[in-house]
This record gives structure tokens, sequence and C-alpha cells, in this order.
């Protein structure tokens, strides 16, 4: 059995069929593991202004740059194992760089708080035994995370929840469009309207002390009743929650200190994003944004949007993310004026604008490591398959090195 | 040979609010090849409820023209199979959703990523390619 790095569930129940030094056939992963695992069609070549070359000069060119930027950024690291975050935190902190990753515009907001302990949290084998309210709020699981619900939450059978989804245990979908999650919450499909969540909080926080809740107070009181009996209980809170709450996110704590009986839940996307929030945050106190100058500096200018937006870094190294896909196009160009070092198994849009390209081993498939889970539990993960290519821990370990 | 007036009458224009969600089927094309055609046909789409289609006169596969002050995509319109009340119309989030996404965050750093103005209107346009929508930002060689 090997793990899927397919997102931050890392299923290790998996079976690899390997030909040729190539992953066949996989079992038991989800489509979009199955792909990840089986590998992109374009795999990165070493280039330098997007002319091929070999990988020594690629390292060679991407020291060089490191060496003469006064403002750099090192952003990503989210689809790379522990071992390498830790490599690419020591080197943000010998360039004196900023270091971000995709946290900075997802679920960072919540993995920080969750860290500094102000919301009370489980691990997913604890839901599988023991949960019995189960609410997705902002959180399409059967797209983002396709086995949440029939590994861990909803459909098997747990130490004190014999009968499963039949009768043990109650899924809720609180979301402004009928997921394919909400579709299998019958009868429990809350439909919010868009940025609608702060209200319903503020409804739900009024109805579980004994007020009237002003909005929508029929279906509020409803809800209330559910999670007031819930013996264990999990908000598994997606991007649809945390993007719409962002500018007032503590609503949620006040809304959890209500909820005794309940866990926090991130709903993670990228395999180990968690893991770089858990290693920056040991390191520094804060989860993403940061700025090495001595000493640890956090700062919303530490952003990688921010940063863009103002103009403030001078070239950066993006490892295994792609910016250029993710990001809103107003910040693009500002991204594409200063060098870039793109280090990433596969051809992706920001490596076809990087000054410097290199290519690395596929982590969890080509080298193996440690990654976190997106409730915290380490997990070890695979080399299935043979690789010529380096790691990513031992490209950023070759430019700290070169620096 | 009459003149085709048609083509000089501009089509209507509708405000519309768009959110973002993941799709499975998208992410897989995606790990597969982001280059791709599956990825570009299962991105590139906006889907509606019936009544907003009804009401802008669209009807599944028209193209359509989506554009505000961050950026112009052409993609495909398509009917929500599933109970939308309206007012609201989806893409899965892609470099195509992202075109239209303000760079302002108030010094937050999120975008928003999930609640987009902007305009929509019937089209003869090719579907947006990928190259197009990032090819603007493929620089010349920098020297270090």
């Amino acid at each position: 059995m090997v793990t899927c790095t397919g997102c931050a569930l890392l299923c290790d129940d998996i079976e690899a069929i390997v030909e040729n030094n190539r992953i066949k056939e996989t079992k038991n992963a989800c489509r979009r593991g199955a792909a990840r695992m089986k590998g992109c069609t374009n795999r990165l070549i070493p280039c330098i202004d997007q002319k091929p070359t070999d990988i020594e000069s690629s390292l060679k060119k991407a020291a060089q740059i490191i060496r003469n930027a006064k403002a750099p950024m090192l952003f990503g690291l989210d689809n790379s194992t522990c071992e390498a975050q830790i490599k690419g935190i020591q080197l943000a902190k010998k360039m004196n760089a900023s270091i971000d990753d995709t946290s900075s515009f997802c679920q960072g907001l919540l993995i920080e708080r969750i860290l500094a302990k102000k919301f009370r949290t489980c691990s997913l084998e604890d839901i599988r035994n023991k949960a019995d309210v189960l609410v997705y709020w902002g959180s399409d699981a059967q797209d983002s995370q396709p086995r949440h619900l029939s590994r861990f939450s909803y459909f098997p059978r747990g130490e004190s929840r014999q009968r499963g989804y039949e009768e043990d245990r109650i899924a809720i979908a609180i979301d402004v469009r009928e997921s394919n999650t909400a579709k299998i919450c019958k009868g429990h499909f809350y439909r919010i309207p868009l940025k609608g969540d702060r209200e319903i909080i503020l409804a739900l926080i009024d109805a579980l002390s004994g007020k009237a809740p002003a909005y929508d107070t029929k279906k509020m009181l409803e809800l209330a009743g559910i999670l007031k009996k819930a013996e264990f209980g999990a908000i598994f809170v997606g991007i649809g929650l945390t993007y719409s709450i962002k500018d007032d996110f503590d609503i949620l704590t006040v809304l959890a200190d209500k909820l005794p009986n309940f866990a926090i839940m991130p709903m993670v996307g990228h395999y180990n994003m968690r893991g770089f929030n858990e290693a920056l945050f040991k390191e520094t106190g804060f989860v993403n944004r940061v700025k090495f100058d001595g000493k640890a500096v956090h700062s919303n200018n530490y952003s990688i949007m921010e940063s863009l937006n103002k103009k403030t870094i001078d070239a950066i190294i993006v490892a295994g993310s792609d910016p250029l896909s993710s990001l809103p196009h107003s910040v693009l160009a500002n991204l594409a004026s200063i060098p870039v070092v793109c280090i990433d198994p596969c051809v992706t849009m920001t490596s076809k604008i990087a000054t410097v390209t290199i290519p690395c081993a596929a982590s969890g498939v080509e080298s193996g490591g440690t990654a976190v889970r997106m409730d915290g539990k380490v997990i070890g993960l695979s080399k299935i398959i043979k690789s010529e290519y380096m790691t990513d821990e031992e490209i950023l370990k070759r430019l700290m090195e070169a620096i | 040979m009459g003149i085709d007036f048609g083509k000089f009458l501009k089509n209507p224009e509708f405000d519309i609010k768009i959110t973002t969600y993941r799709d499975i089927f998208q992410a897989e094309a995606f790990e597969r090849d982001r280059f791709g055609e599956e990825y570009k046909k299962l991105s590139a789409v906006i889907s509606m409820s019936k009544i907003d289609m009804q009401k802008m006169g669209l009807k599944s596969k028209d193209t359509v023209k989506i554009s505000n002050n961050y950026g112009t995509i052409i993609v495909q319109a398509k009917e929500s199979k599933r109970s939308e009340p309206g007012g609201l119309a989806f893409m899965a989030n892609s470099p195509w959703s992202n075109a239209l996404v303000s760079g302002e965050t108030g010094g937050k750093g999120i975008p928003e990523f999930k609640n987009i103005d902007a305009k929509i209107s019937l089209s003869k346009e090719e579907i947006t390619a990928l190259e197009k929508l990032t090819g603007t930002f493929i620089k010349k060689p920098i020297s270090v």
C-alpha cells in the first residue's frame, strides 16, 4: 500500500500497479489522486531564458539570481515533502528572503488559528469512530477531497457509529451552491446567499444562546437544534467559508465556543500545505507571510499578493506551485517582470515565464518522505518508481550551498 | 447579396455575479495536462440557472463574452442541471475565472476569487485559449 498525494487526505491505502517504471493503474485512489500519481504529460526540462540547458547550468543560474536579488521571495512548497519544506525555510532564512505559500490566499487564516489552539480540533480517526453530526460548510469534499465522506466521515462504520450514515450520522451542507456534497446531505442542505456566511453564523450564535435569530428564524432554529444534540460534531471548513468571513474570521471562534461538542477541521487541497504551515509556525510562530531579516517578521505585506501588488520583491523561487494558474491575472504582469526560478516536476504556466526552470522528482511517487494530513497527522510517503530527477529537497540544498 | 446588418448590432449585455467552485473531473484533467483540451473544455464554461439563461436569451453551448475591469474571457454557456434559484453563475476555478478576479485585496492578501461581478453577452468569438490568457505574460529574457 502506498500514499496518494492528490490532496491533504493523504490516503494511505492505495495500491499502485507499476509497469515499465510507470504507474499503470491505481486501486482505491480517486480520479484526482490517480491522475496525480500516474504523472503529468509534460515533464519539465532545465532551461535558462526558456532555452534548454543542463541541470547544473540551471542550478548555477538560479543561485546567481538569488545572490543578485535584494528582496527575493520563496513561494510554494505545498506539494513538497516536510523534509523539503524545512530545507526551503532554511534557504529563505539564509537568503534573507520572504516566504509564503498558497495558504496565504487559501486556508491560512484557519490553520493559523488551529495551530494557535483557538479552535478545538480532532483527528480524522476520531471523526470516523465518534462523529454523529458532520457539517460541510463552504466545502464540496466530494470534488475537492473525494474520499473524505467514504473513508472518514459519513459512510464508514466507526467504534461508536456502527450504523454509519443510515442511522448514526447526520451530514449537513451549508453552501451557496447545491454541490455534490450537498446532494448527499439530503434534507440537510442549507443554501445561503453569496457572502451570507457571516449572517448565518450570527443567527446560529443567537439560536444557540436561546435568542430568536433575525435571519431565516425557522431554519436556523432547526439547524441549531441538530447541532445542540450532537454527541461529537465536526465542522469541515472549506475555502467557501474562509473566503466569505476573511474580514471577520474570529466570529467562527465565537460560534465554536457555543458548540462545546464540536471540532473544527480545515479542508485542505494541496497535499502538504498543512506541513508547510506547521514547519513555518514552529520556526517563526506564523504559518505564512514571513520575511527573514536576522529575525522573522510577519506582515500581510509579505503575502505573495501584496508583494506583487506593491512590487516589493525583485526575484522569486516558485517550488511546487503554479501562481500563474492560481492568481488573479491583474497581478501577473508584476510576477512576469522579475526573474522567476521554477522548481517543479511538470511544465506549468509559471514555468513558461520562468527565467530558470529546474525539474524535480514527483514527491510521493519518485521520492519518499513525510507529509502532514489535513488533521495534523504525519503520514509517510513512498518512493514507488525509480527516477533520475533530483528531489526538490536536494535542489533546495544545492541552492543553499551555492549561495 | 444583402448586407448582414446583424453583425453591426451589439449583443445585449447583462450584469452577472459569478462564484467559483472545484470540480473533480477538471482537477483530474489539470493533473494530467493543464495545457490540454480536456482541461480547457471543463474550465472555459459558465453554468447558470434555467431562469437566468432564459432572461438573457441564452441557451446551452452558446458562446459568451464575460468581461469586467480586470479581464475578458470567451467561454461556453451551460444550463445548470441543478435546481438553482438564479442570480448567481458558476465557474470552476481556473485561469479563465482568475482572469476576472481583481488583484485588489484591501492590503489583506486574499483576492475575491469567489465573488466576481462582470458583464455577459452572446459572442461569436472563439473560446479563449490558455495561451492567449497567459501569453501576455511571457516575457523576454531578463538579464540578471
